[in-house]
């Protein structure tokens, strides 16, 4: 047997001398790149905050010093704690019923059929319109926030899964009829993991929606957390302390990204990826 | 006995136009225990058909009747594998667990026991694929990837073995030499065979008998002995006059009806 047929190791490109080959290591090297993009950012930052006023633009030292006194104070570990939490639950929630509901309404198509029109009329409605109602039926607190992160993140994930378990390959499902699988033993063996890659693209949205979600949440609703200091600091004028949640969101939302990414490089390793 | 039996076999669909088209009428056959039977026709012919009905996947109109071993077929059997043309792996299972879903659907049960991770390993090795247990689908060739197919209909210890084109989409060489390697390992499990093909050459080359088709409706319009001694791959079976002489009277047969 020839093992001719196996992808091979692609051929070390050769390198230049010079500063050529100095430009070519650094455009190989993510992190560098990273880090050469971060230093221009900041300095362009640095420069347009130079010619406006303060309230406008603040410079970025001084987006600093108010990060590290918010954190120093512990008002902006508190405020992150108090945002993860709901965020997590209505996440973790919205996640699973998607998921769960998403692979039976794409098998069972007569049930879909019946509750398509309201799932699709749910997905419809902005979330910002449900507000007032989640507020006079489970009043002013977590619940509601829970709640409101649940909604924004259940639809995606509904959708997505639904249509990557209809799509399921029809081929594979007869493949696995003929060797004589029953209806749960194809469920598990076939639709679910050809519906892998859909959950994890609804959880990507999911992921999204529901960091919107909370940060309008605790805007509107429950005054804490992320959302309530940018309330706070933004209608006080306070720039350069209104930057310190913005960044908590920033890192959280790229931490969320990697996350989601590992978890398709875990759970999909069959998935030919064509570009990396 | 591992006989698979068709009685007065007929398969109609409903045309997009709202008239009945009808697919395979009348298909009477024995494929008698431990032969190797091929069906040949020209496309639309219904042998695809007539394999997705012996493999209980769709039902064969009333009135006529399919059998193993004198049993009426409800369903896809036990008893029975089936290879398709589009091989069908999935691309979320290594090699091994492809195979393994072979076993696992068969007994309805996920957990093997080591006795089946043997007798994985062993079919594997008889396909020539071990040390490709770990790898997935996609890294392999076609080629490779339809002995994983056979391998997957093997493990099922299968009395009958359905094959639908299983080498239709292979290049000429790779094709030659599956279709040897088939010889071999048939030679050596003696399951049934019921093979199709439009291909003539490997119609001949492979079976004890050749079915051939009319056009659509399909249905049995001869059915050819070849006597070429066995085992085939040990000489050059293509080059015998019998070859020729068996290939000529099924062209001159089919042509007919294309």
């Amino acid at each position: 047997m020839s093992h001719s047929s196996l992808p091979l190791e692609p051929a070390k490109p050769k390198t230049p001398g010079g500063a050529a080959s100095l430009l070519a290591a650094l455009g190989r090297s993510t992190a560098a790149m990273l880090v050469l993009s971060g230093i221009g950012f900041l300095l362009l930052w640095q420069v347009i905050s130079m010619n406006v006023s303060p309230v406008i633009l603040p410079a970025p030292a001084d987006v600093f010093v108010a990060f590290i006194a918010l954190t120093a104070s512990g008002e902006l570990v508190s405020a992150t704690l108090a945002t993860i939490w709901p965020f997590a639950i209505g996440l973790v929630l919205g996640f699973v019923v998607g998921t769960v509901m998403g692979l039976l309404l794409g098998i069972y198509r007569p049930a879909a059929r019946v509750l398509d029109p309201y799932i699709f009329v749910g997905w419809s409605i902005p979330n910002i319109a449900w507000l007032p109602l989640f507020i006079a039926w489970f009043g002013v607190g977590n619940l509601t926030l829970i709640i409101f992160v649940f909604i924004s993140a259940v639809f995606p994930q509904l959708l997505t899964v639904e249509a990557g378990a209809k799509e399921a390959d029809s081929f594979l499902v007869e493949v696995a009829r003929s060797l004589g699988g029953h209806k749960r033993e194809i469920l598990y063996n076939v639709v679910l993991p050809s519906s892998l890659p859909y959950i994890m693209a609804g959880l990507r949205i999911a992921v999204g929606r529901a960091l919107v979600g909370i940060i309008v949440g605790q805007l509107l609703i429950v005054a804490t957390g992320i959302g309530y200091m940018f309330q706070f600091y933004g209608e006080t004028l306070s720039l350069a302390k209104y930057f310190a949640p913005l960044i908590v969101i920033a890192v959280l939302a790229i931490l969320l990204n990697r996350g989601v990414n590992w978890a398709e490089r875990f759970f999909i390793p069959w998935k030919n990826r064509a570009f990396t | 006995m591992r006989e698979l039996d068709f009685r007065h076999v007929r398969k109609g669909y409903e045309s997009p136009a709202g008239g009945l088209l009808v697919a395979l009428e009348d298909f009477t056959l024995t494929v008698d225990s431990g032969r190797f039977v091929t069906v040949v026709g020209p496309s639309g012919c219904g042998k695809t058909t007539l394999l997705r009905m012996a493999a209980g996947l769709v039902p064969s109109d009333d009135g006529g009747l399919i059998r193993i071993d004198g049993e009426p077929l409800a369903g896809p059997s036990p008893k029975m594998s089936m290879v398709f043309q589009g091989i069908g792996l999935m691309p979320w299972k290594s090699i091994f667990d492809n195979v393994a879903l072979g076993l696992q659907l068969q007994a309805h049960r996920s957990k093997l026991t080591g006795d089946e991770r043997e007798r994985i390993a062993a079919t594997l090795a008889l396909v020539g694929l071990t040390g490709f247990e770990r790898y997935y689908p996609h890294q392999l060739s076609g080629g490779m990837q339809q002995r994983v197919g056979l391998a997957r209909a093997l493990v099922r210890q299968p009395e009958i073995l359905l094959m639908d084109e299983p080498f239709g989409a292979l290049d000429a060489q790779t094709r030659a030499v599956l279709q040897d390697e088939l010889l071999e390992i048939w030679n050596r499990v003696k399951s049934t065979v019921l093979f199709i093909t439009h291909d003539l050459d490997e119609a001949i080359y492979l079976s004890d008998r050749v079915v051939i088709m009319s056009r659509r409706p399909g249905r049995i319009k001869q059915v050819l002995e070849v006597n070429l001694p066995r085992p085939r791959f040990s000489y050059d079976a293509r080059a015998e006059p019998e070859f020729a002489r068996l290939r000529s009277i099924a062209w001159q047969s089919i042509k007919e009806e294309l």
